[in-house]
Parts: structure tokens; C-alpha cells; sequence
């Protein structure tokens, strides 16, 4: 795991270079074991900044969320660069931003975390039911809590969170500064979710999914936490025409969760932000995971690992699949 | 109940065509007066590089039973690649609405060249009959709300 005492000098070198305007990394939060998001515009601020199993969020998300203000006459923009910590899944979503030219290469500083894996907070709050404020750190397989004065050691497998049981790239892909030895991949994917999903029949697979959907409230909160939801004008906030009306019902629920869903075929990384966040515990990345898994099969594709790829859907291949063409 | 809607049951079926090759098709076989089920609704695009696939799901969600893409065979695209393109989007949008639990009998695709009158007639023959086996859709239909 990555040293922090090290993490705060590379932090502390890195905001002070002339040509770096943010740094963006992760802070111990206010309750329990959670970590949140650090902004931090000056040396003085690094000393909060730490890296551990709890800092589960994809900050890749807030490079493309930052409002971009008109500026007065006269005013040169600020074109320094933005430094972003990134695990090895939010690095891939820097890869995929990069493939569509979200922002220029040079606008971002990217400080690689090799990650050998974060924790699932429900799962952490289910174990240490109450704990106010505590800390978690990992030696070796184990996790380590302390809070109340007292630690306690917990295999990582109970704790971590689903996404890095199937982890393929916890080096980052792209860094500038890597804070930490590489990590070898400890883990693969072999997809058995979404094909026990496949597996049931018809009726079966609506019966659950209408469930699933049917909770859903429309908070919205998967796109916007999304690396890549970024686009200005959404298709599901549009006017002209709508695409899914406002109320909350099965009807429009569905047609929101294929729109968000379809819109991520060959550009999901994978880095489970959105089920992370569901309110109402929505297995998103089953959805999500189906597209990752298809476009893998079909078209020999993975999003976010080389940035010189083209985006799947603005590419063919004469010779892609058609079987079902009548 | 289910039983009796299905007796009987004509189902609506959304298709859209391209200018270029299936609208002249399916014209072909008017002109040649081919009968065939009269359940579609043809819809003009001029490509179906121009079909969203969200098209798919608002046609499903607003009463059709059935959606049908149609274009020129790979290769004689009026735009040299539009139904490339398609072919990627539907083959991933078809496996999801399967996967979600819609009857992949619903969606289809079908290249369809301006000379091929007769095998527009089998392409909606086909659809017909594979929608009316599996009934109306009712899975994500918007309904009439009576406030």
C-alpha cells in the first residue's frame, strides 16, 4: 500500500510547481471509516491528503465536472494542469475520456496509485456497526481497523468491495508519477454473474429486472457520479424530444436505466461507481457488465486501456457478427 | 386472460426503412402487388445509420409489439458504411433488451436491396409470426394514467 508520509512529499512537490493549478485526492471523512475527496490549491493543504482501502470514489469524475464559466474580456483562461490521484479502474476512465477527447492530455497530471484494493463501505458498516471515526490500513491480505483505541485484522476477501474481486488492471494505466511499486493482477473476471443472468428464461429475467427497476427513484445520482456521464446536454435531461418522461414509474424507469445503460456500451470501465451510490441498491453493474462482457466477445474490445483506441461504436469491421439478420 | 388476447391478436410492428434500398423494397413489392401482413408501420430514415437505437425502446415503450431495422446489404450502403455502423448498435442493443427480459423475437434487423420485393414479404412474414408467438408487449408499454 502506498506510504502516505511519501504520498504527502510527491503531493506537496507536485501543487507547487508553477504549472499546476488542483490537486485532487483523498482525505479522511467526518464519520467512520470513510474517505472523501480532497481539493487542495496549496501547499498548505497536503497534509490531509491520505491514500488507504477506504478511498473507495473514482476522482476521475470531477475533471469533467468542473464548470467552465464564461470569462471577462480580456481574461486569459487557466490552462495549468489539474493533478488527479487515480487508482488502476479510475485510471482506465482517464483512458476512456482521453479516446473521446474530453480534454487534452497535457491539461491533466495524472499520480498513479497501484491498488491492491478498496473496501465496500456497506459491507465495512455491517462489520464495525457504529464505529464514529476510525482508520483502515492493509498489510499484506488483511485489512487493518483501528478506531476506539483498539485494531482488529479482517481478511481483505470479506471486505473488499466487488469490483476489485474481479480487478484486472490495479497498476494504473496511464500515470505520470507512480507513487508505489506496481502491482500484479491478483484477480480476473470470469463473468459468471451475467451469465447465471442469461442463463434464466424470459419471464424470469423480467420478473427481476422489473423489481429492480420498479425501486428505482430517478435521483439520478448513478449518471451524475459517472466518469462518463459527462456530456452537457444529457439525453436524459433533453426537452426535444423527451426520452423518458419524468414520473416514476416502471414504464419510464426502464427506459431510463437502457438509455444510461446503452449509452455506456464500449465505454463503462468498470470502476462501480454507480452501484456504489444507488440509493436504493440498484445492481447497476449487471447491466453495465453485460455491455462490457458483449462487446469483449463480439468486437475484442475493452474500454480505457489504450488511449490511441477509438471509440467502439465509431468504428466497424466489415466482418462483425450478423447472425441474427434475417 | 392472457390466452384470449393472444387469440386473434394482430400486433402493431414498427419498421424503419432506408431510403435507399428496403423503403424501394418494400415499394417493389406493392408495385408488384405481393400481398403481405398489413401489421407494419413503416417509418422512412434515409439510413439505418440514422436509427438510434433508443428508437427501439421508445417505439416499445409507446405500443409497438415489434420493431424491424431495415437497410441495404453490407457493402451497398447508400453512405458506404451507415449500416456498419447499425450493425454494431443493434447487435448490442438487441442482446441487452434480451437480456433485460424482452423477447428477442421483437427486434429485429433485416437487409432488404430495392430489387428484393419477395424477400420483403418473407422478412414481414417472419416478424409477424415470431411477434404474434409471443403476445403483446406489456413489458415496459407506457400506460394510460386515468388521475
Amino acid at each position: 500500500m502506498v506510504d502516505n508520509a511519501k504520498l504527502k512529499d510527491v503531493a506537496k512537490e507536485v501543487i507547487s510547481r508553477e504549472d499546476v493549478r488542483l490537486l485532487i485526492g483523498y482525505r479522511p471523512g467526518t464519520y467512520g471509516f470513510r474517505a472523501r475527496p480532497a481539493f487542495v490549491e496549496n501547499s498548505d493543504q497536503v497534509d490531509e491528503l491520505i491514500f488507504s482501502p477506504a478511498c473507495v470514489s473514482n476522482l476521475s469524475s470531477y475533471l469533467t465536472l468542473e464548470e467552465k464559466t464564461p470569462l471577462p474580456r480580456g481574461v486569459e483562461p487557466d490552462l495549468r494542469k489539474v493533478a488527479v490521484m487515480v487508482k488502476g479502474c479510475d485510471s482506465r476512465a482517464l483512458v476512456q475520456q482521453l479516446v473521446e477527447k474530453a480534454y487534452d492530455r497535457e491539461h491533466i497530471l495524472v499520480l498513479g496509485i497501484p491498488c491492491r484494493g478498496v473496501v465496500d463501505m456497506a459491507k465495512v458498516e455491517n462489520r464495525f456497526p457504529g464505529v464514529i471515526s476510525g482508520e483502515i490500513a492493509m498489510e499484506g491480505d488483511n485489512l487493518v481497523f483501528s478506531f476506539d483505541g483498539k485494531e482488529e485484522t479482517v481478511p481483505k476477501e470479506e471486505l473488499l468491495a466487488e469490483k476489485c474481486k474481479r480487478c484486472r488492471y490495479p497498476t494504473p494505466l496511464i500515470s505520470d508519477l507512480l507513487l508505489d511499486d506496481e502491482v500484479e493482477r491478483f484477480a480476473d473476471d470470469d463473468y459468471s454473474d451475467i451469465t447465471a443472468m442469461e442463463g434464466k428464461s424470459t419471464e424470469e429475467k423480467w420478473a427481476f429486472w422489473e423489481e429492480q427497476f420498479s425501486r428505482c427513484i430517478r435521483c439520478y445520482s448513478c449518471r451524475n457520479v459517472c466518469p462518463m456521464c459527462y456530456c452537457e446536454d444529457c439525453v436524459l435531461d433533453r426537452l426535444k424530444p423527451v426520452w423518458a418522461r419524468r414520473s416514476v414509474d416502471i414504464s419510464e424507469n426502464t427506459v431510463y436505466h437502457i438509455s444510461r445503460a446503452y449509452h455506456l456500451a464500449g465505454r463503462c470501465i468498470q470502476c462501480g461507481e454507480c452501484e456504489r451510490v444507488c440509493p436504493v441498491d440498484i445492481p447497476l453493474m449487471l447491466l453495465n457488465r453485460k455491455f462490457y462482457r458483449d462487446v469483449e466477445e463480439l468486437y475484442d474490445y475493452e474500454p480505457g486501456i489504450k488511449v490511441e483506441e477509438k471509440p467502439l461504436l465509431s468504428t466497424f469491421s466489415v466482418d462483425d457478427k450478423e447472425d441474427f439478420i434475417l | 386472460m392472457a390466452e384470449e388476447t393472444r387469440e386473434g391478436f394482430e400486433p402493431n410492428i414498427v419498421a424503419f426503412l432506408c431510403n435507399w434500398c428496403s423503403y424501394a423494397g418494400a415499394d417493389l413489392a406493392g408495385t408488384s402487388r405481393i400481398q403481405y401482413p398489413s401489421n407494419v408501420r413503416v417509418i422512412r430514415v434515409m439510413c439505418t445509420g440514422r436509427v438510434n437505437p433508443l428508437f427501439v425502446m421508445n417505439a416499445l415503450q409507446q405500443g409497438a409489439d415489434g420493431v424491424l431495422v431495415s437497410g441495404c446489404h453490407p457493402g451497398d450502403c447508400h453512405y458506404m458504411q451507415g449500416n456498419y455502423y447499425a450493425r454494431r448498435r443493434f447487435t448490442l442493443m438487441r442482446n441487452f433488451l434480451e437480456y433485460l427480459g424482452v423477447d428477442p423475437a421483437r427486434v429485429r434487423m433485416s437487409w432488404v436491396s430495392a430489387s428484393e420485393g419477395s424477400k420483403w414479404k418473407e422478412v414481414i412474414e417472419e416478424v409477424v409470426e415470431g411477434v404474434k408467438a409471443v403476445g403483446p408487449m406489456d413489458q415496459f408499454k407506457r400506460r394510460q394514467l386515468n388521475w
